[in-house]
């Protein structure tokens, strides 16, 4: 991933596995925590203040992003490092405003689906978690969600990969699968460690399910499976579209988008250099979006 | 539960020559042993502390509107959730139709609410008396990752400037003939006009930069020399040591307790 030196010799060869190898216990960590909480629930979520889940809950994602912060971030290029920083303001700016409306969506992960279909899955995950690091400076209650927004960050650096986004489409199906995901694992953290959602919109919904009975790690769940899955297709799309307006000089930064293709009409073979005729972007599918980019100037 | 919290959190007139990972570790210990006592007394101890040591610091200005941004809503919500709906309570104090006020549902919500308090309070202090220069150059110096470092600096230095950025687009959009009306479809498309140019911008500004940075080897492996020197002490050190320990004592005892 990192730019090749032509005067060194290499020593990647351990760092790369060491790092491979934190990547997958930051995974595993994350997974296992969640199935932990899934499994052992509804002991002392109303018994008490529950903080034994609440705590296992938050050393457990936090572990995980860590972990897949440490894998990641050493191996980004620096056109990708460069952009982290910018993604995390887009999080940060939209987040804090969007949350204290009354809509009961989040919008708080432009920024981490931009940069994982930029970059790639990795840089997605590793922006992700750094971006609940880094906002919980001005609000600390966002930082157990960083393995949430890890996973948001990946899958959407996945869905980038195999071509989701080459049809305009299917940008917003891709988002509504990853919040589905991304809904169910987060649910435990809002459950556990603050007992409740964030947003007095997202509470409201979660009201109406407790009122129906529901114990509240359902009532939550259930919530996060209305919010969440719309929230992230708005997500993507609004990302499809940025995307789809940045000028050829400004993709061309960005290796993760000729090599696997990831918007459509970039249709050079796999590895050459993309320094091919203006014939880009004029597919049916995407022209819709496309054409934004000379509405700007 | 074993370390006083309010104890170990630093004097503000020696806040200078504090080291920003001492306060870092005070923050963090606090948060988590609230955490993991639970109990009304020691986060309510906790919130005192936190806003007495913000107003001695000089930094309730800043902290308590940050603070109130995140428990207001957060605070509401907790309340109308268990407050109303708590199918689980006994004590019945009132009812409308579905929604039945318990005390067993108040008691958990005021629970919460106040942990979480004690919990954010400790960590935006740090955050808002700590100094960014000097957390950034104690972590390169711990060995965390200059990159890292990076990104929290320059996230903290862009967000200013790119409201401002933000803010100027809308203005020159406006001057364009941009007009907002109340329609769904306006706002979108207004929102489209002022998101486009704004990305765009910081995409290429990002390019720039990632070249300038690639051309003082950023990417290059070895060791760093900082020109920044943060105060530590032998001191500092063993009260980190010990909070951490207090920390995970604290973590430890309430997994493995009986009836946890």
């Amino acid at each position: 991933m990192s730019s090749p030196s032509l005067t060194l010799p290499s020593q990647e060869r351990p760092a790369a596995r060491r790092r491979r190898l934190l990547e997958i216990l930051g995974a595993l960590a994350i997974a296992a925590t969640y199935v932990y909480l899934v499994l052992n629930q509804p002991a002392d979520i109303t018994g008490g203040p529950g903080s034994a889940s609440a705590l296992i809950a938050l050393t457990g994602f936090l572990a995980g992003a860590i972990l897949l912060i440490v894998a990641v971030l050493p191996t980004l290029p620096a056109s990708t490092l460069v952009l982290i920083p910018v993604a995390l303001v887009l999080n940060i700016v939209l987040g804090q405003f969007v949350g204290s409306t009354l809509v009961p969506f989040y919008l708080d992960a432009i920024g981490t689906v931009m940069i994982a279909v930029l970059a790639g899955p990795a840089a997605g995950a590793a922006t992700g978690a750094l971006s609940s690091v880094v906002w919980s400076f001005f609000n600390p209650t966002v930082l157990p969600f960083a393995a949430g927004a890890a996973l948001i960050g990946c899958l959407a650096g996945l869905a980038a990969r195999y071509g989701l986004f080459r049809r305009f489409y299917l940008a917003p199906v891709a988002g509504f699968v990853t919040g589905i995901i991304a809904g169910v694992v987060s649910a435990p953290v809002a459950a556990f460690v603050f007992g409740g959602t964030s947003g007095v919109a997202t509470g409201a919904i979660v009201s109406a399910f407790r009122a129906m009975g529901d114990t509240l790690l359902a009532a939550i769940t259930k919530q996060a499976l209305i919010s969440d899955p719309m929230d992230k297709a708005i997500v993507f799309t609004i990302v499809a579209v940025l995307v789809y307006a940045l000028p050829r000089r400004a993709r061309q930064q960005f290796p993760f988008l000729r090599r696997h293709r990831v918007l459509a009409g970039n249709s050079q073979p796999i590895g050459t250099r993309a320094d091919a005729p203006v014939k880009d972007k004029a597919h049916g599918t995407a022209s819709g979006s496309a054409s934004d980019s000379t509405l700007n100037g | 539960m074993t370390a006083s919290p309010a104890g170990a959190a630093p004097a503000p007139a020696r806040r200078e020559r504090l080291n920003p990972l001492t306060l870092l570790a005070a923050a963090a210990a606090t948060a988590v042993i609230t955490t993991a006592a639970g109990s009304w007394a020691l986060s309510l101890a906790v919130v005192a502390a936190c806003l007495g040591l913000s107003a001695a610091g000089g930094t309730a200005g800043r902290v308590l509107p940050a603070a109130a941004a995140v428990l207001i809503p957060f605070g509401l919500s907790l309340l109308v959730l268990h407050g109303l709906f708590f199918p689980e309570g006994r004590t019945v104090l009132a009812e409308w139709g579905p929604a039945r006020v318990t005390a067993e549902g108040l008691d958990f919500a005021g629970q919460r609410i106040v942990q979480l308090a004690a919990v954010v309070l400790a960590l935006l202090l740090f955050s808002f008396s700590v100094s960014i220069p000097d957390l950034v150059a104690a972590l390169s110096a711990r060995g965390v990752q200059g990159r890292f470092a990076f990104v929290l600096a320059s996230t903290l230095t862009l967000l200013p400037a790119i409201a401002d950025r933000a803010r100027r687009i809308r203005q020159a959009q406006e001057a364009r003939g941009l007009v907002v009306s109340r329609s769904l479809l306006a706002r979108i498309g207004a929102f489209r006009l002022q998101a486009v140019p704004l990305v765009l911008s910081l995409i290429e500004d990002a390019g720039t930069r990632a070249a300038a940075l690639e051309a003082r080897g950023l990417s290059n492996p070895g060791p760093r020399t900082s020109y920044r020197e943060v105060a530590d002490s032998r001191l500092q050190r063993t009260v980190r040591t010990v909070l951490m320990l207090a920390a995970l004592a604290a973590v430890v005892l309430r997994v493995v307790a009986p009836g946890a």
